[in-house]
């Protein structure tokens, strides 16, 4: 007798940019609309607000503090709509399913989301196995209003127990009405990991069960407790001495000094494991709440580059990472930096938080920050959003529909964006990059070792417009020069220069598998007297396939334990000493070598970016970093540019002429006879 | 100060924006500020000083590492020593507002002593007291220098202090309100005081929801405003209502009496006027009167317009505690003296 064939469920799939649901095709674009934040009575008129948008999705936080009630021996007791009509989390999905629109859903644990605690529990941050503990076994206290609470260790075997219970009560509801049977379509797995803001190198975290995972992170990466003695030139008689480090010691000599800088690049590893191994654990507590099958996102908050995270390692636990996006309009470069980033990074450049408007205790953003924001995200690459908040709640301002459910003015504009980027189809869309800036980890980590203002880490100087290496410590820590500011100052010459030829480029993590270097012919690598050398694997591996690899200043001779190493060379050429001068010399050569295009050239500061949809040149931007007010764009072909935003249609046969505002983007939509593209190349 | 249960509603970003350039002197230099070079900006020389130079320093005064919170590192004063007396100096040779000198350790030190003193159930006023008065230890241990330093002499009051000064401009149970226009409404905020924090800060948005359609006449209209917050939110201790442009100076008055003057010449409506504001009021408008009638100003009397406000108060006042008795400083001349360094230094 044949066996029964088991009906296969069918999922959404996550390609790109875009949702595959069986035969439909839906864009990774959502609105953020907090149901229990919006008096029910108003709930349809804001789903019908976001739908008129032009978003075909809406996304929402699941608030684990707002649904816990009660909690008596052991067991909580959550409210989802019993008590409370606004806490009606499964008559919010099936309103939303009745509107026609999917969801995106994130039920944290941690959401932050400007509430109280973060979203989690009161009662579970006062349980000192839960808290993250400092050098001195202190709880890390998070300084937020408009209540400083202790956060939780990520390592904490009593939170993870925690938030099984929550989950599980999640997926009660939510299991039953995951696409196909209903709208949602999308989930995240916690919240902008990063240690709760507190991620000073010597922060956190020193609790017990971290301690533990810190030991078993060693043992994998140096073998046994004899291969970490050696990397940390320390006579550990047993693990409980290889105790993780609490402040830097910069005074060392020689072989000290060595075993020092190891065992900090090995703590700073490890921060980026712990975030990992979390991730890891919630998508097994999801898939068994019932909330698996459904693609995984991960956001990382502004200032990752100065983040114990790392987009790519967290790709492995999750399947999409993310870049959440708040700038004001003067920090246009540093949207740059960060889209090319997940551009040469990620599978697809995506921004769980795209923000429109923002929480009252931050830089004060205005209408204009977060349009420009927006669109000169979208012009280095970014394919998928979630606008964030798409309709108004508690704690915010600015968003673009009230919490009555009206639209404000504002919404018009964006209204006409995401319109063009609905009919141009630009999440499919690509961009032209045949350079690749690899993003050196093992100098990122010695930056966050190396930092000075501890509570106040690089990554929180970074995300109130500073640099990730902003107040490391100046000394040379008896390399040739200071590693830890060197590599970004060599990134930053190289983008200089790229920028200024007008050569589009994106960043490539080091840690990202070798296939995100496919296509590009010239990838450029910071080296100094140390690195990983799985990095110099991966490179001399490109080399091999015919890439022009360009490292320098050294050929690395030491490990990340400062062990004497033999690196590869990757290619023929020796290391290149990159200085200003140099760095344009670099780009003149690799334009001319390898014919790289520069379309739609104009005179810098101002720059253009082209998309292709479908094989044809189809969107272009113009991003005015400067105060300029006007450029003039060189054309391939005749065309017909008109403005996403205004309408307004300008021609043009070999130039057009673009009035533009002071630190702006402008968004065209292309129109010509022949827009079909040269020959086929990298996208990002 | 603010409830854990606080509730933030009914601000656009024009609106939201609007009230915080009020009070936040960095807003405007940050919206000046050019824009970065690079991706990855360096420190670069700026034609006036602005922001401030952050530096650590190891225990003798070296310097480890410095910044520019708006033009990125200082490499030239890595590996000097720093002199506490000359932080002046170095913030003009770096272009800056502020020095702050930190040295190693001391952050990381802050954050122990905030996690050994933290007690979850304290308000947020106590918790951020604690890490003032944290801060203000090392500082006394030279381990954290600020120069200048506008609250040096500026004692930290427990929050029982803070309460009663509390007490005194919003007391439990009660709203108040300011309405700004500049042809229509600029900004407004509703603040209301419940179980001894404030736990509702809303904007215009919900002030229209409240109020209906304003009639376009600020100097009427503020009655439609106080009696629509004291029918949906709370009864209103202290209404204040004007036009932008005037509060934006009131606030940075270095003279005294321009605050009585404008409420006496109602270019500034207060209502109600609690008992504490008019005490407030009638001292500013006695030490207005007394510059006043040394000097003639464009023809204006002073003391002539000032007078029977000074007459009104006396007849109000039935005692004498006022917020600058309690805390041990007057907030609004404090307010006054940071905004008026952060904005007005650069040009002179």
């Amino acid at each position: 007798m044949p066996r029964p064939v088991a009906r296969l469920r069918p999922r959404p799939i996550l390609d790109g940019a875009t949702l595959r649901l069986g035969d439909r095709e839906v864009p990774l674009r959502s609105g953020a609309m907090h149901y229990w934040r919006v008096a029910k009575e108003h709930w349809r008129d804001g789903l019908r607000q976001v739908k008129a948008l032009g978003l075909p999705m809406v996304e929402t936080y699941v608030p684990w503090s707002v649904h816990e009630v009660d909690f008596a021996d052991g067991v909580p007791t959550f409210d989802f709509g019993e008590r409370d009509p606004r806490r009606d989390l499964a008559a919010f999905l099936d309103l939303a399913a009745e509107e026609e629109l999917l969801v995106f859903l994130r039920p944290g644990p941690h959401i932050n989301a400007e509430l109280t605690g973060f979203g989690l529990p009161a009662r579970m941050l006062d349980d000192p196995e839960v808290q993250a503990r400092t050098p001195r076994g202190n709880p890390v206290v998070l300084y937020f209003p408009p209540h400083m609470f202790a956060v939780p260790s990520h390592a904490s075997e009593a939170y993870r127990e925690h938030t099984a219970q929550w989950l599980e009560a999640v997926g009660e509801i939510v299991a039953p009405r995951r696409w196909p049977d209903g709208p949602v379509v999308l989930m995240q797995i916690d919240n902008e990991l990063g240690f709760f803001f507190r991620s000073g190198p010597f922060c956190q975290d020193y609790h017990d069960d971290s301690v533990a995972l810190w030991h078993s992170f060693l043992q994998a990466r140096h073998g046994d407790l004899d291969g970490v003695r050696r990397a940390h030139r320390a006579t550990y008689a047993t693990w409980s001495d290889a105790s993780p480090p609490s402040r830097f010691a910069g005074d060392l000599e020689g072989d000290d000094r060595h075993g020092e800088l190891a065992r900090q690049l090995d703590w700073a590893a490890f921060a980026e494991h712990l975030h990992v191994d979390f991730t890891k654990h919630l998508r097994r507590r999801f898939d068994r709440a019932g909330l698996g099958e459904l693609p995984t996102i991960h956001n990382v908050s502004v200032g990752e580059g100065g983040a114990p995270v790392s987009v790519a390692s967290l790709g492995e636990a999750v399947d999409l990472v993310g870049l959440d996006y708040y700038h004001p309009t003067r920090e246009q470069r540093t949207i740059k930096r960060r889209t090319l980033y997940l551009a040469g990074t990620a599978p697809t450049v995506y921004a769980p938080e795209l923000g429109v408007g923002a929480p009252p205790w931050f830089t004060p953003l205005a209408h204009d920050d977060s349009l420009v924001t927006a669109m000169t995200a979208c012009a280095y690459g970014l394919r998928g959003f979630n606008l964030y908040m798409a309709v108004d709640r508690d704690r915010w301002y600015g968003a673009p529909i009230d919490v009555t459910g009206h639209a404000r003015h504002e919404a018009t504009a964006w209204r006409r964006f995401l319109s063009a980027l609905e009919t141009t189809g630009f999440h499919r869309g690509t961009r032209q990059a045949r350079v690749a800036l690899q993003w050196p980890r093992e100098y990122q980590r010695l930056s966050r070792a190396t930092h000075l203002l501890g509570t106040v880490s690089n990554a929180v100087l970074e995300a109130i417009g500073g640099t990730p290496v902003e107040l490391c410590r100046a000394d040379a820590l008896g390399f040739s020069q200071p590693i830890q500011h060197a590599w970004w100052d060599e990134l930053a010459r190289m983008a200089a220069a790229l920028t200024a030829a007008q050569v589009p480029y994106v960043y490539v993590d080091s840690e990202a598998p070798i296939e995100r270097y496919e296509g590009y012919d010239v990838v450029f690598a910071p080296s100094y007297e140390y690195a990983s050398p799985a990095r110099f694997e991966k490179l001399a591996a490109l080399a091999e396939r015919g890439v022009h690899v360009v490292y320098g200043p050294r050929l690395p001779s030491r490990d990340e334990a400062l062990h004497a190493a033999d690196f590869p060379r990757p290619g023929k050429a020796p290391p290149t000493v990159v200085d200003d001068t140099m760095a344009h010399a670099l780009v003149a050569d690799w334009v001319g070598r390898f014919e790289l295009e520069r379309p739609y050239a104009t005179l810098p500061p101002v720059e253009t970016t082209v998309h292709e949809v479908d094989g044809e040149e189809r969107v272009l931007f113009v991003v005015n970093p400067s105060s300029a007010r006007e450029a003039e764009i060189a054309l391939p072909r005749p065309t017909v540019a008109v403005d996403a935003l205004t309408g307004e249609s300008i021609t043009g046969e070999t130039s057009l002429r673009v009035a533009i505002d002071r630190e702006s983007c402008r968004m065209f939509v292309l129109q010509s006879e022949r827009r079909k593209a040269p020959r086929a190349r990298r996208r990002a | 100060m603010i409830s854990a249960e606080l509730r933030f509603e009914g601000f656009d970003a024009r609106s939201w924006t609007n009230l915080v350039s009020l009070f936040m002197p960095g807003l405007p230099d940050r919206l000046d500020r050019a824009a970065d070079a690079t991706d990855s900006p360096v420190a670069a020389s700026g034609p006036r000083p602005t922001g401030s130079v952050l530096v650590v320093v190891d225990e003798d005064d070296v310097v480890l590492a410095a910044t520019h919170t708006q033009r990125g590192r200082v490499r030239e004063l890595a590996g000097t020593a720093i002199d506490r007396e000359s932080l002046a100096t170095l913030a003009l040779s770096a272009g800056a507002h502020r020095v702050l000198v930190v040295r190693e350790g001391a952050m990381e030190e802050l954050a122990e002593q905030l996690g050994a003193r933290f007690r979850s159930d304290d308000t947020y006023l106590a918790q951020v007291l604690e890490l003032l008065r944290a801060a203000r230890e090392l500082e006394g241990a030279g381990d954290l220098a600020l120069w200048p330093n506008p609250i040096a002499n500026v004692p930290i009051p427990n929050a029982a202090t803070f309460d009663r000064a509390l007490d005194l401009v919003l007391p439990d149970g009660r709203a108040g309100v300011m309405v700004l226009w500049d042809g229509p409404v600029w900004t407004g905020v509703v603040l209301r005081r419940r179980n001894g924090a404030i736990d509702l800060v809303a904007g215009p948005d919900a002030l229209v929801r409240w109020t209906g359609p304003l009639g376009g006449d600020w100097r009427r209209d503020y009655r439609v405003v106080v009696d629509s917050v004291a029918r949906s939110v709370a009864p209103v201790h202290f209404g204040l209502f004007a036009e932008a442009p005037t509060i934006r100076t009131l606030l940075r008055a270095a003279d005294a009496g321009q605050w009585a003057q404008a409420v006496a010449v109602r270019n500034v409506v207060l209502s109600p006027m609690p008992r504490t504001v008019a005490a407030a009021l009638g001292a500013d408008a006695v030490r207005g009167l007394g510059r006043a009638s040394a000097r003639a100003l464009g023809g204006l009397d002073f003391a002539g317009a000032l007078l029977p406000l000074v007459r009104e108060v006396r007849a109000r006042v039935t005692h004498a505690s006022t917020v600058s008795e309690i805390l041990g400083f007057d907030p609004l001349a404090v307010l006054g003296a940071v905004l008026r360094r952060d904005e007005g230094e650069p040009h002179e």
